[in-house]
């Protein structure tokens, strides 16, 4: 019997990545399609919105990469225990997730050495900023938000290891908090699993 | 009941739609508007820096759309079922862009710079957006289901800010006209769009 649900997105990380992690990490099975850069024009007008990932569920299909992550969360219980940690947890994803994309542009859509110098200090100032920000609300025990694992935990951890295993490694270690949030999620058995066994592409952000 | 305070400026802006919300749930709540002067010193007891900020019972929650996300969840607006919860984020989310081109234009203050942005965000970021929204929308009103959740309201919101600049931007627009109808006619609402203090944002 085919999965309930089928995520589709390009080979790579980035916006999917928080979904995948939570269906790994809730041992919940699903169609995780990649597609090539040469096969989006063709898949494009078929999307809800013209763009990726887009999660199809019961007939059903979902696009923006938040809102579908946030539907998996709440469909495998790691959204949040209470109406404030789920407001919690959103308040995490809402701060972090603009960090995805100044990634994506720096890292792969930036060739010419002097836009990439700018453009490198823009993301360090919002590094800076943000990680800022959320290291001083975190939880101290490994979680965000609450004592359990999370989907801002995963979101985290997803921007985290572009940073720490790409970008600059050993940033983590000015957020001591997030550095064990990281810690923690990297340590999760069903998740190192899944990094152990998952598709890359050509760069792993 | 739990006690709500929700702080932010003497404007619409990002505190608009969880006021909206508040209103449509019929939930009393305290509604702080703080002057700029003011902002300095309340900044730093903020958790992010930011408002607006709610507390609830002596937790504070920030970030706007995770603060309207509670309030909707609280007036019984966010979806039946977590497939229409996700719908109704989808469709917050997919306006979300077309609200900060808005927003640009809107705070230019370069009078040519901002004609150009007004004639680009008119002509060529508005029309592609909205037509896809007609579609969205169902033709009896709601943009998910048979029944108003955030995302109409959510929608209403963002028009409402729009046809300040663009008043005949919903012109043909059947479904989406019928959306901001039945928004506006919400008891809560209508009562909130007589008595809430008009801000120019």
């Amino acid at each position: 019997m085919a999965p309930k649900y089928k995520l589709t997105y390009f080979n790579v990380r980035a916006r999917a990545e928080p979904t995948r992690l939570l269906f790994a990490a809730a041992g919940v099975e699903y169609e995780d399609v990649r597609v090539l850069r040469e096969e989006w024009p063709a898949l494009k007008p078929n999307t809800p919105m013209g763009n990726l990932p887009i999660l199809e569920v019961d007939g059903v299909t979902l696009s923006q990469s938040m809102s579908i992550a946030r539907f998996v969360a709440r469909e495998t219980g790691m959204d949040g225990k209470t109406k404030l940690e789920r407001a919690q947890a959103d308040a995490f994803v809402d701060e972090l997730q603009g960090l995805v994309p100044k990634l994506g542009v720096l890292l792969i859509f930036t060739t010419d050495e002097k836009e990439k110098e700018e453009k490198a200090k823009e993301v360090d100032q919002l590094i800076e900023e943000k990680l800022g920000k959320c290291e001083k609300l975190s939880g101290a025990d490994g979680h965000l938000v609450g004592n359990s694992l999370l989907w801002c935990d995963l979101v985290l951890y997803n921007i985290a290891q572009t940073i720490e295993e790409i970008y600059k490694p050993g940033t983590l270690q000015n957020y001591p908090k997030l550095a064990k949030v990281y810690a923690t999620v990297k340590a999760n058995p069903r998740i190192a699993k899944w990094n152990a066994e998952r598709p890359t592409g050509k760069i792993d952000i | 009941m739990p006690a709500y305070k929700l702080t932010y400026f003497n404007v619409r802006g990002r505190g608009e739609l969880i006021r909206l919300l508040f209103a449509a749930g019929e939930i009393p709540y305290e509604d702080v508007r703080i002057e700029s002067d003011n902002w300095p010193e309340l900044k730093p007891k903020t958790p992010m820096g930011q408002v607006p900020i709610l507390e609830v019972d002596g937790e504070v929650i920030c970030q706007s759309m995770a603060i309207a996300r509670f309030v909707a969840r609280e007036a019984g607006l966010l979806g039946k079922t977590h497939l229409d919860q996700a719908r109704a984020d989808m469709l917050l989310d997919g306006g979300i862009d077309v609200g900060k081109l808005f927003e640009e234009m809107v705070m230019e203050k370069d009078a040519s710079k901002k004609a150009e942005k007004k004639k680009e965000f008119g002509e060529k970021t508005l029309p592609p957006f909205l037509a896809l929204y007609e579609g969205f929308a169902g033709d009896n009103g709601y943009f998910v289901g048979y029944s108003l959740t955030w995302s109409d309201i959510a929608f209403f919101n963002m028009m409402d800010f729009i046809t300040a600049e663009f008043p005949s931007a919903l012109d043909g627009y059947c479904n989406l006209t019928k959306v901001i109808k039945i928004v506006k006619r919400v008891p809560g609402i209508a009562k909130w769009l007589k008595e809430r203090p008009i801000t120019d944002n």
